[in-house]
């Protein structure tokens, strides 16, 4: 392989190229510049000016290619994708349950408290006094829930727009 | 100087077309990158200015413009042959449109003018 396809495999390294890509690439290159010059056709000719300097030209190419940086950023991106899916999961898990409890209209809280209480007998250890019966049908853990569950959503929504623009290929100057 | 200046001129007049120019050479037969080369040198191309065709060909096929498939040569190694996609195709029509548009309101510009080289 020549001098000038190396310095491109290094650049293509160095770029975090997946290496099934850098050598489909080094392989094509070189194949052509072979080709080329079996023609009487030079390296400079072939490639004009980008000849004199391998690794503008493997960053180009690369570059337009959209595969820089792909090796290195996989594992990361991959669990930064499943940590994202993971919180945009609970956090519609949260708003379903928050859309729920204010649908039902009933004072959750107490119900719940109250049930709890009847499991355990008639012995009323854990009912909730009057007072706080009649405030929780204006508890606001449904709306806390619902106020978490869209901030959430929104904070995931920003993550996943951020990534998608993170995701785009650089367009390098033609 | 002059002929440097005539040189970046025409390297980016072709950088504007250079795509079109691919496109239109794959349309006539898939090809791989030398062959394209080739091709363009057949029609008097021989230098593509400052950059390479193997960045933008790099850049077409990301935008889906051409598609590509690994098959042998002439008795060579197995090449990597690009050929546009219907995406390509209407590309490439609606883009000699607009060179053929420029170019009649250029030559409408620059037709009159009488070329006076002082020796």
């Amino acid at each position: 392989m020549s001098d000038f396809v190396e310095q491109c495999r290094a650049e293509w390294k160095r770029l975090g190229v997946p290496e099934p890509v850098a050598d489909e690439m080094a392989g094509d290159l070189a194949t052509d510049i072979r080709e080329a010059e079996a023609d009487g056709i030079s390296v400079g000719e072939l490639l004009g000016s980008s000849a004199s300097d391998p690794r503008a030209f493997a960053a180009a190419w690369a570059t337009e290619r959209g595969v820089v940086g792909m090796r290195r950023g996989q594992p990361s991106s991959r669990r930064g994708r499943l940590a994202l899916v993971a919180f945009t999961g609970v956090t519609a898990i949260m708003l379903i349950i928050a859309l729920l409890l204010l649908v039902t209209g009933e004072p959750k809280v107490a119900l719940m408290t109250v049930r709890a209480a009847r499991l355990g007998g008639t012995n009323a250890l854990f009912a909730p006094p009057p007072g706080r019966v009649q405030a929780s049908a204006a508890a606001p853990i449904e709306w806390i829930l619902l106020f978490l569950a869209l901030a959430g959503l929104a904070f995931s929504g920003w993550l996943w727009r951020s990534r998608w623009g993170r995701s785009q290929p650089p367009i390098a100057p033609a | 100087m002059r002929c440097m200046a005539n040189e970046s001129r025409r390297s980016q007049m072709l950088r504007g077309v250079l795509d079109l120019c691919l496109l239109a050479v794959l349309d006539e037969g898939p090809a791989y990158g030398y062959e394209m080369t080739r091709r363009l040198r057949d029609r008097g191309l021989g230098s593509v200015g400052e950059g390479s065709i193997y960045p933008l060909l790099g850049r077409l096929e990301r935008e889906g413009l051409v598609d590509t498939y690994r098959a042998a040569s002439n008795g060579g190694p197995p090449r990597k042959y690009y050929r546009p996609s219907s995406t390509g195709r209407l590309a490439l029509a609606l883009g000699v449109s607009e060179w053929r548009a420029a170019r009649d309101e250029i030559n409408a510009v620059l037709a009159p003018v009488k070329i006076e080289v002082a020796s």
